[in-house]
């Protein structure tokens, strides 16, 4: 396990680069851009016992959720979908895995989170850590997270569109789509740097390096999945899933990589000039 | 490094509970490293080592025990300070002398306040793989937590405080839980979505503060830059 993992390359160390989606066409008909992959790879893992458990976000009420760990079919497809904010990992999640039922969990996070877990896992510091039990880490192309208040207030001020009416937000592009019960509101991604959390912004890492798997989209492909596998387990797991009938699998072609590599090296230099700042 | 590095596990004193954990590793680590300590007989502290592995504060009022370091400073190229009182200081910052059983020690500092250290690894006590894994890190010589650690060795102090401080307070906390997770102590907890210190609570082990990513990049940076790292 002894892969050197870097945050100086955007892309970090990686194997190779998909595009993906689920065979299941019920796992990806209501997303918005996703081809559902991930989930169908983790329901592929949980299924063929791999893991027993997979952690991960489920959508409470508006845009706010919570961490659950899901260990069967039902509850992690009612997890599934894009996460709109960073959600902490809290003592009830450790409580919740010191279970001895589990042994082993595939974790899904954003690339904070992978970069810690990875380092659990690697350099477990404390005994008290689960790092036995963290066997896959999924983590997700992360552009920052809003400070969810401060963003939600201002889209009562200016548009008049009360927190408890969002529904959901995505980002398309430069766009955010923000989508209320009386429709839909569309703002640039630029008018709303101001909310997203300092913390995100001096971060360097777009697809989370630290991981077996990055998941995330391409404009250029709706509808798919694009991962980037960066251990052999990842690949292994990968092609099983594709000849078990769980996941479609293409190679990325030349024109996503350098689209996902503008986007990654995009937030590096934007962390390098929040960071000159801080430091 | 050559294939079997020759290692010295010297334990300065504490509560034994690093020296137990590298203890628990020992059959697996006599297949890749020749281990010298007082556990498996006489030790030579003038011989030349590969790596040595220091655990326990080093009392700055002991001139014995800064003797002993210094000698295992210009004897070994790779020195690791192991464990949270040997790398940051640990609970033993809190000691106020005179306390049995040796009232005359007073003050406890981490190893670097005396001597150069290579590498600082956190942890209270470290579990017994994270030795493995450091040892197998330091073979290939490469990967972002080792220059984590290179980067921690020029710490004088990380824990709970140094989190709120550098972290929370300057708003660069992004709410993740690294630091909660981590916590031994439960020192730490969510309070409106960013991490509060209960101050009794904290032994100042430093763990939090290598787990939360922008810590850690705070300090990779800076060591980088050759500035302070903390």
């Amino acid at each position: 396990m002894a892969y050197p993992m870097v945050l100086d390359k955007p892309l970090g160390e990686y194997k190779s680069m998909y595009l993906a989606r689920a065979r299941d066409e019920s796992i990806w008909r209501h997303r918005i851009g996703s081809g559902g992959a991930v989930t169908a790879l983790l329901l592929y893992m949980l299924e063929e016992g791999i893991v027993d458990a997979v952690v991960t976000a489920r959508k409470t009420r508006g845009v706010t959720g919570e961490i659950v760990v899901a260990r069967s079919r039902e509850e992690l497809l009612e997890a599934a979908g894009t996460r709109w904010s960073v959600l902490p990992f809290t003592m009830r999640l450790k409580e919740a895995l010191s279970d001895e039922s589990i042994r082993r969990v595939a974790m899904v996070g954003l690339p904070c989170q992978a970069q810690f877990l990875w380092q659990m896992k690697l350099f477990p510091v404390l005994e008290t850590d689960f790092s036995g039990k963290i066997h896959f880490i999924v983590s997700l192309f992360c552009i920052g997270t809003f400070a969810t208040e401060a963003f939600l207030s201002s889209l009562q001020r200016l548009y008049g569109i009360e927190p408890s009416r969002v529904t959901g937000i995505n980002i398309v592009g430069d766009t955010l789509i923000i989508r209320y019960d009386g429709g839909e509101k569309r703002i640039l991604l630029s008018e709303a740097i101001p909310y997203m959390q300092l913390g995100c912004l001096v971060c360097p890492d777009y697809t989370g390096v630290f991981s077996d798997l990055s998941a995330g989209i391409s404009e250029q492909y709706p509808g798919y999945t694009v991962l980037i596998t960066r251990s052999d387990r990842a690949e292994e797991y990968l092609e099983e899933a594709r000849d078990k009938g769980y996941v479609e699998l293409l190679k990325a072609p030349v024109h996503i990589v350098e689209e996902i590599e503008i986007k990654a090296r995009a937030k590096m230099i934007r962390a390098q000039k929040y960071m000159s700042i801080v430091l | 490094m050559e294939d079997k590095p020759d290692i010295l596990i010297y334990d300065l004193g504490g509560c034994e509970g690093c020296p137990l954990s590298i203890l628990r590793v020992y059959p697996d680590l006599r297949g890749i490293a020749n281990i010298h300590t007082h556990h498996l007989g006489e030790i030579d502290l003038d011989r030349r080592y590969d790596i040595a592995v220091v655990t326990g504060p080093i009392c700055i009022n002991d001139p014995d025990s800064i003797d002993v370091l210094r000698r295992i400073r210009r004897n070994t190229d790779t020195l690791i300070a192991y464990g949270s009182c040997a790398s940051v200081g640990g609970i033993t910052l809190f000691c106020r002398g005179g306390q049995e059983p040796r009232p005359e020690h007073r003050t406890f500092q981490p190893l670097s306040s005396i001597v150069d250290v290579d590498y600082a690894i956190p942890g209270c006590p470290p579990a017994p793989n994270l030795f493995l894994a450091l040892v197998n890190s330091l073979r290939s010589g490469r990967g972002y937590f080792l220059e984590l650690f290179a980067a921690v060795a020029r710490a004088r102090r990380l824990s709970g405080f140094d989190l709120l401080d550098t972290i929370v307070l300057t708003g660069l906390c992004i709410s993740c839980g690294a630091c909660i997770i981590s916590c031994p102590t439960n020192a730490l907890q969510m309070i409106d979505r960013k991490p509060d210190l209960i101050v009794e609570k904290c032994i100042r082990c430093g763990t939090c503060c290598i787990r939360c990513p922008r810590f850690t990049q705070i300090l990779v940076q800076r060591y980088r830059a050759g500035k302070e790292v903390v």
